[in-house]
């Protein structure tokens, strides 16, 4: 709506330029190629371009914090991911979930596809069913374009000059980084830039983690686990006092508020609770 | 005997870095302690409001706790569980139940919290990006059908189920 009178304020300059002299140094292609651009930043990522940028995303956070070298372990998370994933509205994505080894205890979604657990935060899981509710928020908020619509408000700065979903060779510019080279496509560096710039350590708005909760939680429960399993892991995560940058509390409501939100909804669910799946989560997460 | 397998069991807790089992947690409520995870199971005891227990194991709808003697099941949403660390954050005043937080004495300051090196926003600024690591972490994809076979093993099955409505979560701020 304000992009489009944008825009149309813009179209007004430039026929107008000819009759106004004051005008008369601006240039009309210009000018509308800003418009252009504006109009760009807001409109639908297609599916490649969203998972493009998650992909520059992630490879900018496995920067930060190493993959966890555990290939079975890999494999499990993958597993039980793609299950539940397959029980949303996007299960064409192609899903990819990723344990990083590192001790804060926090999971990340990206655009496209893409979510990733700390190991801090999985060895402090009892069992499958709790995996499934960490996991089960992470696929809501990918299902529902959280983050990708934190991206497109703007306040990350211009996506539109970060165009084009071919992958290339690119020279990184940025500081401590100059000269590397990596094969990446223009949405993928604007991926980078974003974690870079910080945007895994600010919050989303907080009635948008209240919904990946509580769409995460059915979810779970669609593919068959204990719908009480997310409740497990507020339950462990009110325990845990953080003071960690990177931790989920930096950027969460904390567990008690979340506790007592999912109390008005979880009790409905009880009939599926029953599958929390234990001795394979133990015997895969050591 | 008892006691050496407790002993062995809080060796291997600290060995593997993290609380396991044996959280202390109160009742916010006043609770009924059951001797099995169903509400028409026999009550054993009812435990009023703040009273302290020792969570066994948290699975599913019901807990299995210690408490006044006894084991036996209490609901999930019957227990609140204390920051295993004194000092409290300034966030907490906010929390619902923040009111109920003054009173406890959690005992285990503990191994788990203290020390953790995380992801600072300096980690984050300094990433270089790390495609191969991407590559390899893509490699470990599955596809549905591999998923689903994954879910048969545990005996998981789809079942249908709406999203939970947005309404009754903002239904109390509003009225």
């Amino acid at each position: 709506m304000r992009i489009s009178l944008l825009v149309a304020t813009l179209a007004f300059a430039v026929s107008a330029q000819a009759q106004i002299p004051g005008l008369r140094g601006l240039d009309p292609g210009k000018l509308l190629d800003f418009g252009k651009k504006v109009t760009e930043a807001s409109k639908e990522f297609s599916q490649e371009e969203e998972i493009q940028l998650g992909n520059g995303l992630a490879a900018g956070l496995l920067g930060a914090a190493p993959l966890h070298k555990n290939e079975q372990l890999q494999r499990y998370v993958n597993r039980v991911g793609r299950w539940i994933a397959a029980h949303s509205e996007r299960a064409d994505l192609p899903w990819s979930f990723g344990v990083i080894e590192n001790e804060t205890i926090n999971a990340f979604a990206m655009p496209g596809g893409t979510v990733m657990i700390s190991f801090g935060l999985l060895k402090r899981l009892q069992s499958e069913s709790e995996l499934a509710g960490v996991l089960g928020h992470e696929i809501a908020h990918v299902v529902q374009k959280h983050q990708l619509k934190a991206i497109q408000s703007g306040a990350w700065g211009d996506v539109a000059t970060a165009v084009g979903t071919e992958v290339v060779d690119q020279r990184l510019a940025r500081t401590g980084a100059a000269g590397q080279v990596v094969r990446m496509s223009g949405l993928g560096q604007k991926g980078v830039e974003l974690l870079t710039n910080g945007f895994l350590l600010k919050p989303l708005d907080r009635s948008l983690e209240y919904e990946a909760d509580r769409m995460g939680i059915v979810l779970a429960a669609r593919a068959g686990y204990d719908p009480y399993g997310f409740v497990g892991v507020l339950q462990m995560l009110a325990q845990v006092k953080e003071t960690d940058e990177g931790g989920i509390l930096a950027t969460h409501p904390s567990a008690a508020e979340r506790i007592a939100e999912l109390e008005k909804f979880v009790p409905a669910l009880e009939k599926y609770a029953g599958q929390t799946v234990e001795a394979r989560f133990r015997n895969t997460v050591k | 005997m008892r006691f050496r397998t407790v002993f062995i069991a809080a060796i291997l807790a600290l060995g593997a870095g993290f609380a396991a089992a044996q959280e202390q947690a109160f009742t916010n409520r006043s609770t009924e302690l059951k001797d099995k995870a169903t509400a028409d199971a026999r009550t054993l005891a009812t435990l009023p409001e703040n009273t302290g227990v020792k969570v066994l194991q948290r699975s599913g709808a019901w807990t299995r706790v210690e408490a006044t003697g006894q084991s036996g099941f209490v609901r999930a949403f019957h227990l609140r569980f204390p920051a295993s660390v004194e000092a409290s954050s300034g966030s907490s005043g906010g929390s619902l139940l923040g009111g109920l937080f003054g009173q406890s004495k959690p005992k285990q300051a503990t191994m788990a919290t203290t020390g953790i090196r995380g992801l600072s926003a300096e980690d984050f600024k300094n990433a270089n990006p790390d495609t191969a690591a991407l590559a390899r972490m893509q490699s470990y994809r599955v596809d549905n059908a591999s998923a689903e076979r994954f879910a048969r093993e545990a005996k998981l099955a789809s079942v249908s189920i709406n999203y939970l409505m947005e309404e009754a979560t903002s239904s109390r701020g509003r009225r």
